[in-house]
């Protein structure tokens, strides 16, 4: 692996195509367990990914995942050919999970640039196992060399040819032909050779004989050659030179001798020769076809093309960086007052088709969520196995999409509210049935778009959280700010959302969900979403997870402080208003707080974090923008709101990363003016000033 | 410069032989992910030489093969096989494939292989 520039991408092609398999296999497995059995054409589709994978994976050298997916295919490859009746399809989709697992492990450690190390012995030898039982359960199917059946049939080629045509000047030849070591199927090379020779030569035989039947022969070829004898007109150089284009060919002997050899004669095998006419084929045992399943169609549908996507996320960059050019010119403090009738018609045509570009791009990004949501059957699946329940899940609006950088950021977080759900929410089914709902649980996972947000629901119709439970711990962990009675059920459900709310102690006991939901929050705010919580006491929760549409562009409300613009999320912003004098509090340090009805809040003052030149100071010439994340309350102090826009986020450049903090920026965004805005990120501001 | 269709579902493998071959001053006029489309493509563009995978969906590699050959008796189609398929080599090798490869494969391997199918 030492030639990188040949490597990395071939790697990334490797790591993309092989995940997409898997994943799809997942489902495939998902799919056949939940059908009660594995139909002909899920059994095929098994076999041919495994196979793929063992392929592109034996050529990476990762052997593991190679051996494991051989061993995978066996079993498939059985269940295709013999179809045995009794197949124990929960150990069969168990172990072959569990191979799904191991292979996406080392895929990520792959991707992480670890190595492969991965043993996957203990897996091979259950697989193997089970691929034994299946067979000794099932001995009158084939087994697993089906070609048996065909060469059962009539000895192919072989009849003598008509000897009246004898050539006239005939040379008899002894060839023998070693080929390189470790080349394999030796045999069947060989075999290549018959075909070209016998347009040259005939009275064909050769030794060993049957190596199209036996491919025991093959090691024969290996150790001794393979002897072929043969009659042409052609001179010694003539052939010589023919078999030397023999591919993989180490070593070539020929021998020539006149009419009669006899002391080689003997040597010959019963003579064999090519028929003219076509041979005999033996019909292959079974036709691979698959049944034309939509999803196989759709998806070898040679019009899409795989695109990486650090080369969209410079699209997205360049596309971002068009827009704000266009209106630096078309908006150009140069040409106020001018009369242009010809530029504005031409500028209002470049606006309408980059705005175009814009949205395509944007499209371009947008993947559905259906993968995401499929991987959440695994979740169910396993989740119920371990804990003896019996839960549906349904998906809706699957096909609602979101941008491909954002659906990276939700999979984790989706899963842990599935588990979560499964594991607190729903009770067990005699409980459900004692309290008259139906035995099977229900999750549902729901997507919708709403304006320039997406809202993921999850569903379930288990007992609903706990108000009192909860409030106890918030009491203990002392998160009550205010009186319990004051308290909404959005309030109090969001105490869950506390770091360190959740604690051993509790999780199995908890009514509601605990392990670790302060972790999505923080996931899903930090792509600029929100999560919220709606619950019923016996009849279900429903968590809504509501996320931007894409990362690249966000809603900020731009801000100026001195000559300098700041952009704020919008989605942080909670108020803004210009405070009284009389309203603000110094501690003995010097630390600067406001009373806003009743609490007290840290304020940011943001000219002396940013280190800008400012004639406002005084507080009531300025303006206080109240600020939230992860539950933590801060008041940023600013000259001036300037307004409310979409702005593209750029990352910010290194140079700037090297030699300045830059805790409590998240990027940069160019203006429509032309000028840079610093794009604020709320929780390295907190951490800033509570630190 | 001779021609080459690469027919492999795989990306990852018409990826591999395809820099194989165009850094061996081969040309790669087509490629295709499954059998039917081999044989399309083989029809549109007439490569001298065709790199067929066998497992392939829609329409396997031996499927494809046949096609081929029905349709240009002279076409000099190589199998790309794993290990385990010795099989459905000998069978291509019945129906009138030239030669085959094996996978896991290495440049030299493709090179010879491709190079004196070529010359053939």
């Amino acid at each position: 692996m030492s030639d990188h520039n040949v490597l990395e991408p071939m790697l990334d092609l490797y790591l993309f195509e092989t995940t997409q398999l898997v994943e799809q296999l997942e489902q495939n497995i998902i799919c056949s367990e939940k059908s009660g059995g594995y139909s002909s054409s899920q059994i095929d589709e098994i076999f041919r990914v495994m196979h793929s994978i063992k392929g592109s994976s034996a050529m990476m050298m990762f052997d593991n995942i190679a051996t494991l997916a051989h061993s995978i295919e066996d079993v498939f490859y059985y269940l295709r050919e013999a179809k045995p009746a009794n197949i124990d399809c929960s150990q069969l989709t168990d172990l072959i999970l569990a191979g799904v697992d191991f292979i996406k492990n080392e895929l990520e450690k792959i991707r992480n640039l670890n190595n492969a190390d991965g043993d996957a012995l203990l897996l091979i030898d259950a697989i193997k196992n089970l691929l034994d039982g299946l067979k000794k359960s099932n001995p009158n199917t084939v087994d697993g060399e089906p070609a048996k059946g065909a060469s059962a049939k009539k000895q192919q080629y072989y009849i003598s040819q008509d000897k009246s045509k004898g050539l006239f000047n005939k040379h008899f030849f002894m060839a023998t032909i070693f080929f390189e070591d470790h080349c394999e199927m030796e045999n069947i090379r060989a075999y290549t050779i018959i075909p070209g020779l016998q347009e040259i030569a005939e009275d064909i035989s050769y030794i060993p004989e049957n190596i199209m039947e036996d491919d025991s022969t093959a090691e024969i070829i290996q150790r001794e050659g393979f002897k072929l004898f043969f009659a042409t007109e052609r001179t010694h150089n003539e052939i010589h030179e023919y078999l030397g284009k023999t591919i993989f060919l180490k070593k070539l002997e020929l021998a020539q001798s006149d009419e009669s050899a006899p002391s080689k004669q003997i040597l010959r095998p019963r003579q064999i020769l090519l028929e003219d006419a076509p041979v005999i084929i033996p019909q292959p045992v079974e036709k691979c076809a698959v049944e034309k399943d939509v999803e196989v169609v759709a998806a070898s549908n040679p019009s899409m093309i795989n695109v990486n996507v650090v080369k969209l996320d410079k699209l997205m960059d360049l596309v971002g960086e068009l827009v704000i050019s266009e209106a630096m010119v078309t908006q150009n403090p140069e040409l106020k007052g001018l009369v242009l009738d010809n530029f504005t018609k031409a500028a209002r045509q470049l606006e309408k088709i980059t705005s175009e570009l814009q949205d395509m791009v944007m499209s371009i990004r947008m993947v559905p969520l259906t993968t995401t949501f499929h991987k959440m059957h695994r979740v169910v699946r396993d989740m119920c196995k371990k804990l003896g329940k019996e839960v549906q899940l349904e998906l809706i609006g699957e096909a609602t999409e979101v941008d491909k950088n954002i659906i990276e950021h939700i999979s984790d977080p989706l899963m842990h509210l599935i588990r979560n759900s499964l594991d607190h929410g729903l009770e067990s089914g005699e409980e459900r049935i004692a309290a008259g709902k139906p035995a099977v649980g229900k999750i549902t996972l729901e997507a919708k778009n709403a304006g320039n947000d997406v809202v993921i629901l999850i569903k379930d119709d288990g007992r609903g959280l706990n108000k009192s439970k909860i409030l106890e711990r918030a009491r203990q962990k002392g998160l009550l700010l205010k009186p319990e009675t004051e308290l909404t059920d959005k309030e109090v459900f969001s105490f869950i959302f506390a770091p360190g709310f959740s604690t051993n102690d509790q999780v199995t006991e908890f009514s509601g969900r605990g392990v670790g939901m302060d972790i999505v929050s923080r996931n899903i705010n930090s792509i600029g979403g929100i999560v919220l919580i709606e619950s019923t006491p016996g009849k279900g929760t429903t968590i809504s997870l509501k996320i931007p549409l894409t990362l690249a562009i966000v809603d900020g409300m731009t801000i100026g402080v001195g000559n300098a613009r700041y952009t704020i999320p919008i989605t942080s912003i909670k108020e803004s208003f210009r405070p009284r004098e009389k309203d603000i509090i110094v501690d003995s340090d010097g630390n600067e707080m406001i009373m806003v009805r009743g609490q007290c809040y840290p304020i940011l003052r943001i000219h002396r974090i940013f280190a800008v030149k400012t004639d406002v100071a005084s507080y009531t010439d300025g303006i206080i923008i109240m600020v939230e994340n992860e539950s933590k309350i801060l008041c940023l102090f600013a000259d001036e709101l300037i307004g409310e826009q979409q702005v593209v986020v750029k990352a910010l450049p290194p140079y700037i990363k090297n030699i300045r903090q830059v805790e409590g920026l998240a990027g940069c965004t160019l203006l429509g003016d032309g000028s840079i805005s610093l794009i604020l990120d709320i929780g390295g501001l907190m951490h800033r000033c509570y630190a | 410069m001779k021609k080459v269709l690469i027919v492999d579902d795989m990306v990852f493998m018409r990826f591999a032989l395809k820099g194989m071959l165009t850094k061996n001053g081969f040309e790669v006029v087509g490629e295709a992910e499954n059998g039917a489309l081999g044989v399309e493509k083989y029809k549109e563009c007439s490569p001298d030489i065709v790199t067929m995978d066998i497992t392939m969906p829609v329409m396997t590699g031996l499927e494809a093969l046949q096609e081929i050959i029905k349709y240009d008796p002279r076409a000099r189609i190589v199998m790309v096989s794993a290990m385990g398929q010795e099989r459905f080599v000998k069978e291509a090798i019945l129906y009138g494939a030239k030669y085959f490869i094996v996978k896991p494969f290495k440049e030299e391997q493709v090179l010879e292989t491709i190079n004196k199918v070529a010359a053939l």
